[in-house]
Formats: C-alpha cells, sequence, structure tokens
C-alpha cells in the first residue's frame, strides 16, 4: 500500500503539470512560433503520460493521498483524499495517451488562434485525470466541470462554423443539466452524512436501509454521470457534439470520456452506496439501460452517412455493451468492460483520425459524395479497413477480447441473450464503418441516392492547407492506435493487471478500510483470468464476418430493397421516428433528460420498496 | 417533437421528480440541529492552522484541491470564450460606433468610486484569511472597478489603460502560481497543496501560512481573468461586425 508515500504524490501532479504547461502556453503563445508551442504541449502530455503510467504500475493495491496532509485521523476527516487504483489510474493513463496521440496530429490545425487549442486540450485532460483519480464525489463533481468546461469550448472551435456553434451549445446545456442535478444529489448526500468522500459516505451508509432520501441522492449523483456517458435517452447531445468538433477532439471525447462517464458510475457505486443500494437491484438497471443503448445506437450508426455522426452513434452502441458488461456486477464482466474500452479506444480513435484526414484531403465526411474520390489513398484505406474490423471485434484485437470475456460473464449469469447482443452490435457498427469505407476508398456499390433525410451536412475545414498523404504526424498516431489495440490483445497475460483492477474496483470493503482506517490491502491477487477461448474467437470471427455482409448489404442491396420496400416499410417509418427523435433540438434533449431521471429512478428505486 | 409533446413529457417528468424530491426531503435531517460533525472538524483545523477566517481555512487549506480545480474551471472557461470569440473570416473591426453621451453626475461619481472601488478589491483579496472574503471575491471587485472607465469614460479610455495582453499574463500568472505553490509542497514531501510556510498567530495580517498566498495567487487570477473575460465580450459586441463585402 503506498499511503502519503512519494509515488502517492504523482497523483496529484499528474492534475497540477498540465495546468501549469496550460498557464505557460497562454502566457507565451501569442509570441512564440507554433512549433514551440506544440513542442510544450506535446512534452506536456508526454510528462503525464509518465506520470500515470507509474500510478498505473505501482498500483497493485491502492495509491493512498491524503491531499495537503490533511489525515483523518481519529475524527471526523475534513481533506480530499485521492485513491488510485488499477482502473482509475488506467482510464487517466488512456485519457493521457489519447491527448498525447491528439495533440501530435493536431500539430498543424487552427493556424490562427494563438495557444488557446493548446491550453484548453491540456485543461481538458486535467480535469479527465483528476475525475479518475479523486476519491471524493464533491472533488469527482468539479473535475467533471474542468472536463465539461474545456470540452464545450473545444466543441464549438471552428467558429466559422454554424452547427458547431449549435453542437456546443447542445453538448454544454444538456451537460450542465446533469451536472446541476448531480450536484443536488451531492447535497443531498451531504445532508444525510456530513461527508463528501466516497469512503466516508459507504462508511456513514454501510448496512442501513434505503431510504427515500438514499435512492434519490443516488439517482441524481448517477444522471450526471450517466448524461456525459451517453445512456440512452440522455444521449442526444453526443451526435451533435462529435460531428460538429474538431476531429483530434472526437478522438478524447469518444475514447474516454465518455468511458469517464461509465468510470464515475461504478466508483461511486461501488464505493459508496454498495452497502445500502444491493447489486442486483444495479444489474436490472445497467442491463436494462445498456441493452436499449446498445441497440439504438446500433440502429442510429447504420443510418448515418456523415462519418463521423457515424462513429459517434457507434461509441453509443459500444457504451451499451460496456455498460452489460459491468452491468453484470462481477469481477469478470467489469474486467471485460475494461478490456473493451481500451481496445474500443484504439479502433475508434484510428477511425476519427482516418475521417480527419479524409476531411483535409477531400473537404467532406460524406459518404455518399466521398464515392469513390479516395481511390488514391492506399494507406488510409487499408488502416480504415483494418481499424472497422477490429470495431467488430476481430480477434486477436483487444475489442475481441473485452467483447469474448463481457460474453462470458453475462451468459455465465445467465443472460443468453448477451452474446447475442454483443455479436449483433458489433457486426452493425464495424459493418456501417466498413461500409463507408468501402464506398469511400474503394467506390463499391453504386453511389447512393441524394435523399431528403441524409442530405449532406456542410463540413467546415479544419486545416489551413492541404497536408501531404504520408505525413508522418497525421498517420504515425493512427498506426500506433491500431497497433496498440493489437498489442492488447495479443497480449493477455500482460493486461491482467486490469482484471486485478476490476476485482479493487468493486471492493467496497477493502476501499473503505485502506482509505480510512489505513488497513492493508485484504483481497488477495485473483485476477480473473483473461485469455482468449475458442468461443471468444469463434463469435468475434463470426461478428467481424457479419459485419462484412452488413456492409455488402449496404454496397448491393439497394436493388433488393427496393423489392422487399412492403415487407421493409414498417422498419423503415420505425427508424424515420428514432431519427425524428435526434432532432438537434436542445428543448427535446432537456425533455429526455428528465424522462430518463424518472426511468432511472423507476429501475433502481421501484423493486426497493 | 411538437412543443406541445415536449412540454407534456417536461411536466409529467418534472412532476415524478418533485414528488421524488419531496419524499427526500422528508427523511433530511430536521433544520436547526446541533449535530453538525462536518463543521466542528472544519473549524476546529481552522483554528489549528491560525485561519481566523474558516471559509478560507476550508478553500484554501482543508479542501485546497477543490479550489484548485474550480480555478482551473474558470481559467478554461476565459480560455474558452477567447478561443470562440475571436475574430472569425466573415468579422471584421468596425471601430467603435459613435460614443453615447454620458451624463456629468455619471462621470463624476464613476471617476470618484475608481480608486475606491479597486481599494477594497485588494483589501478584501489582502484580508481574505481574517474577514470574510478573499481572492475570488476581491478579484471580481477590482475587475469591476476597472470598468467603471467604460461607464464613466468610453471605450477608447479603457482600451488604452486596460492593456489585455498583460491581463491574459497576470491570469496565466495567477493560475500557474496557484499549481505551483501545490506543487512545491509535493516537493517538500510535505504534500501537495500542504501548509508548508510559518503559520503567523490568530487574527494577524499575515497568519495562516500559504492560505494567504493561494488567496493571492486566486485574486490575480480572477481579476485578471474576468477584466480579459469582459473585454472579449465588449470587442465583440462594440468592435466587430460582419465583413463588408
Amino acid at each position: 500500500m503506498h499511503f502519503n508515500d512519494g509515488l502517492a504524490q504523482l497523483a496529484p501532479l499528474s492534475i497540477a503539470i498540465p495546468i501549469v504547461v496550460a498557464c505557460v502556453m497562454l502566457s507565451i503563445g501569442q509570441r512564440a512560433p507554433r512549433v514551440v508551442v506544440d513542442t510544450v504541449a506535446v512534452a506536456g502530455a508526454t510528462t503525464v503520460v509518465g506520470l500515470d503510467a507509474a500510478l498505473f504500475a505501482g498500483s497493485g493495491g491502492r495509491v493512498i493521498n491524503w491531499v495537503a496532509n490533511w489525515l483523518p485521523g481519529g475524527g471526523h476527516p475534513v481533506g480530499i483524499v485521492l485513491v488510485v487504483d488499477r482502473i482509475g489510474a488506467g482510464v487517466a493513463l488512456l485519457a493521457a495517451i489519447l491527448m498525447l496521440l491528439a495533440l501530435i496530429y493536431s500539430a498543424r490545425y487552427f493556424e490562427s488562434a494563438d495557444a488557446h487549442f493548446q491550453c484548453l486540450m491540456l485543461l481538458f485532460l486535467a480535469g479527465m485525470n483528476g475525475f479518475a483519480l479523486t476519491g471524493d464525489l464533491f472533488d469527482m463533481f468539479v473535475f467533471f466541470e474542468l472536463m465539461g468546461a474545456a470540452a464545450y469550448a473545444l466543441t464549438g472551435f471552428k467558429v466559422e462554423d454554424r452547427s458547431a456553434l449549435q453542437g456546443a451549445l447542445n453538448f454544454g446545456i444538456v451537460n450542465s443539466l446533469g451536472a446541476y442535478i448531480t450536484l443536488m444529489g451531492i447535497g443531498l448526500m451531504y445532508a444525510r452524512t456530513s461527508q463528501l468522500g466516497l469512503a466516508q459516505i459507504g462508511a456513514n451508509l454501510d448496512h442501513q436501509r434505503p431510504n427515500a432520501l438514499i435512492v434519490v441522492a443516488f439517482i441524481f449523483i448517477m444522471t450526471g454521470w450517466l448524461v456525459k456517458a451517453a445512456a440512452v435517452p440522455f444521449h442526444f447531445w453526443l451526435d451533435d457534439a462529435h460531428a460538429a468538433a474538431p476531429t483530434p477532439v472526437c478522438v478524447l471525447f469518444s475514447g474516454v470520456m465518455v468511458e469517464l462517464g461509465l468510470y464515475g458510475v461504478l466508483r461511486v457505486y461501488w464505493t459508496s452506496f454498495a452497502g445500502v443500494i444491493p447489486a442486483s437491484d444495479m444489474r436490472r438497471a445497467f442491463i436494462v439501460l445498456g441493452a436499449v443503448t446498445a441497440l439504438v445506437g446500433s440502429v442510429m450508426c447504420l443510418a448515418q452517412r456523415h462519418l463521423k455522426r457515424l462513429l459517434a452513434f457507434s461509441t453509443i452502441a459500444h457504451m451499451g455493451l460496456f455498460m452489460c458488461a459491468a452491468g453484470t456486477m462481477d469481477a469478470s464482466g467489469t474486467t471485460g468492460a475494461a478490456v473493451y474500452v481500451a481496445g474500443h479506444a484504439g479502433a475508434k480513435c484510428a477511425l476519427f483520425l482516418l475521417a480527419g484526414m479524409v476531411l483535409n484531403r477531400y473537404g467532406s465526411v460524406d459518404e455518399a459524395a466521398l464515392h469513390g474520390k479516395a481511390r488514391d489513398a492506399r494507406v488510409p484505406a487499408t488502416l480504415f479497413a483494418i481499424a472497422s474490423l477490429a470495431l467488430a471485434g476481430l480477434p486477436p484485437f483487444a475489442t475481441g477480447l473485452g467483447k469474448a470475456i463481457g460474453e462470458d460473464a453475462l451468459s455465465a449469469d445467465g443472460y443468453w441473450f448477451g452474446p447475442v447482443l454483443f455479436v449483433a452490435v458489433s457486426a452493425m457498427t464495424g459493418g456501417a464503418a466498413l461500409r463507408a469505407g468501402g464506398r469511400i476508398f474503394l467506390g463499391l456499390g453504386p453511389r447512393p441516392r441524394q435523399t431528403e433525410d441524409s442530405a449532406a451536412e456542410e463540413e467546415t475545414p479544419e486545416t489551413t492547407q492541404r497536408f501531404g498523404r504520408r505525413s508522418a504526424s497525421l498517420v504515425g498516431p493512427i498506426i500506433a492506435l491500431i497497433a496498440g489495440c493489437l498489442a492488447l490483445g495479443l497480449a493477455p497475460s500482460s493486461i491482467h493487471a486490469i482484471g486485478g483492477g476490476a476485482t479493487r474496483l468493486i471492493d467496497h470493503a477493502g476501499y473503505l478500510a485502506e482509505t480510512l482506517r489505513h488497513a492493508h490491502p485484504t483481497v488477495a491477487h485473483d485476477p480473473t483470468a483473461i485469455d482468449w477461448t475458442t468461443t471468444g474467437v469463434v463469435l468475434g470471427l463470426v461478428s467481424a464476418l457479419l459485419a462484412v455482409g452488413v456492409a455488402a448489404t449496404g454496397w448491393y442491396a439497394e436493388a433488393v430493397r427496393r423489392r422487399l420496400r412492403s415487407v421493409l416499410a414498417p422498419f423503415q417509418r420505425g427508424l424515420s421516428g428514432m431519427r425524428a427523435l435526434h432532432s438537434g433540438h436542445v428543448g427535446d434533449y432537456v425533455a429526455w433528460l428528465m424522462v430518463g431521471v424518472v426511468v432511472l429512478g423507476a429501475l433502481v428505486g421501484l423493486p426497493l420498496r | 417533437m411538437s412543443r406541445r409533446v415536449r412540454m407534456w413529457m417536461v411536466a409529467i417528468a418534472g412532476a415524478a421528480v418533485a414528488v421524488g424530491m419531496g419524499l427526500a426531503f422528508v427523511d433530511l435531517p430536521s433544520f436547526g440541529g446541533s449535530h453538525h460533525p462536518y463543521r466542528d472538524a472544519a473549524i476546529h483545523g481552522s483554528v489549528a492552522h491560525q485561519t481566523a477566517n474558516a471559509v478560507s481555512a476550508v478553500n484554501f487549506d482543508q479542501r485546497g484541491l477543490d479550489t484548485f480545480g474550480e480555478e482551473s474551471i474558470l481559467f478554461a472557461s476565459i480560455i474558452g470564450v477567447s478561443a470562440l470569440l475571436r475574430p472569425s473570416k466573415e468579422e471584421q473591426e468596425a471601430g467603435p460606433s459613435q460614443p453615447g453621451r454620458v451624463m456629468e453626475a455619471t462621470r463624476i461619481l464613476g471617476y470618484a468610486f475608481i480608486p475606491l472601488v479597486l481599494i477594497v478589491g485588494l483589501d478584501v483579496i489582502s484580508h481574505g484569511v481574517i474577514t470574510p472574503g478573499g481572492g475570488f471575491q476581491g478579484g471580481i471587485i477590482l475587475a469591476s472597478g476597472i470598468h467603471l472607465l467604460y461607464v464613466a469614460g468610453s471605450y477608447e479610455t479603457l482600451g488604452r489603460l486596460r492593456p489585455v495582453r498583460l491581463f491574459e499574463h497576470g491570469e496565466a500568472i495567477g493560475a500557474g502560481a496557484f499549481a505551483c505553490l501545490g506543487i512545491a509542497g509535493a516537493a517538500t514531501a510535505m504534500g501537495f497543496l500542504a501548509n508548508l510556510i510559518p503559520l503567523g498567530s490568530f487574527g494577524q495580517l499575515f497568519s495562516a501560512g500559504t492560505v494567504e498566498l493561494l488567496n493571492g495567487a486566486v485574486g490575480i487570477e480572477v481579476g485578471s481573468g474576468v477584466i480579459v473575460l469582459i473585454a472579449k465580450f465588449l470587442d465583440q459586441a462594440i468592435l466587430l461586425g460582419p465583413q463588408k463585402s
């Protein structure tokens, strides 16, 4: 155990250093040449990668830092505690790595705008790190808001683009509303327990009866995190924000920010509420929400032609799968979700960066308008195909491994539909990406007709010059992402650390004992076995094959579809209805958010009566 | 969705949320009780660190990391506003329109109040450890004092006497100083944001150790930041117009 020692002091540094670097960049930004600003930004992100990696490597137990040395002693604790375990350090490390790659990729973006872009990116990183490493509920909210403030501005960064402003506003309003509801929940919890620390609240609530106050406070706190996690029906902001945001920013949104929402839910539930709200109750809520999210996300994903929106809906679909896996409420399911998140970050972020390259070269991200335009781009085409298949869960990519562990955990708990759902969602999202890639890079199938409801959105360029096709700063990060996804899947033994982390994440009693009573770690190292199984490999291959089938249907089945028009009509109407719900009207999104709070309350609260 | 459907959804869901909140409120500890463990512990800690203003002790000492996060939110928001309000290609500087007439009374009172408000601002920041107030509050007062120049004088006077670049540096220095004080604590093995300089004696102007310094850093950051923030909005409202083709 590391208790306020040297390693523990690294945790606050990984929050403070990106902020210091942002201050330096703001000061030198107007005078210094662009290359200096970029170098400082990349150096800052690299330092954070190092700090988070050290925390990840050292957090076999928990790394505990009572900030400013306000130790709990015997009395009532007043200080803030950072509690770092493998999962917390892991998401922080993921955020830092993605930030580093995004900064390298965007080294020549936004020529004119001082160093504002890089400053906001590093502050965004500080927010994500703080959220992942803290063991204090109110501190989580503070860093959640820091993440938000930077993210809203980054979303609207293309000021020439009116839809960017719209996307940023929708994102800002819906997320802020969620955050305020969370804050109300924190207030209720503080009134009840006189505590803000996760462990302190947990100790106070243990063995209590779940009364209305506790349940309502829990639902409210969950709301903000679930808005960030884009769980249906809190998800509406996500595709607007991704469509508007510059592609390097989408990398951070899809790769780690949304996943941090789920991390927040799990962290707060397991640490503070696991002693009062039974896991079986949460399992029901998680699996219902997760399955609905996965289905809505993948159907909407298939229906998109705007490449960034397509990838954004695929993120929603995958969030649904992560929620289902973690929703088993056991170590193996949580391990599956964590591995899946890491693998998904590699595949999805590579696809976003490729979309950014396409936008830079051809000035559009519309699948139909780009039909056959990029036939000469062989390297991007190959990478796009590989990343799409990885998204579909093709072994030996880590996406396939995470998917397999999740499927196993669900069927072991008696959810027979788990594997079906995972395979279907993987095939639909991977297939949609393949379909778009095949059209853009190979010109497969007839050119899709312009239809009214899929009219292309205007896309403002993010760059002032056209980059070379094999520019290392563009292709390098993409290859690194795909290679990372592959390496993680090929070396399951080296990532059994994640299994140990999952065991600790869900270890309520151990967290409280180590944090509040400095007890030595209680849980023996029993990381869930992470390895490929025959079933896992077969189901991974099946979903990759089905994905190719889905793509081929998209390319060639226009004629078939026309013949089957009468049979397909009800589905078409359903799809149009679902599309209409994603209206872009922020009032609709707020209405759905309120409905979501009630649904969540009913799912969690009613069975407890 | 139509407006009607949307309103019904909000109304029904809002009513259900209200019922839930009502049930939760019933379970709250009753109002005016004497059982406040956090308050008691916080005041105990505040006295132990020679900090007469217990609110400052919570903000800058006991829960300094929260304040660090919060001032970073302000910092990020101001950079965000600067980035979003940067002149786009379709906008150009139109120059300020003819200044409106300022009443004599406004002018005299405005100029008279500038030094007064600035002194109050400095006072609120510097006494943050012993009396109510501190860096956040004082910083806002300082920034509003400077904008009396705009109310009493004109946009041009303000522009001449308020170099925005300088305040951008001030903002960065304030936020950076807070972070560096925190890192200094970690470097001395006392812990991040630890109170590592002599605490002085209770109720004195220079007491409470690093609380005083962190307070000052936040004062610089908030004062400069709000000046930059208002400058960006004023530029957008007064100077920039759509491009004339």
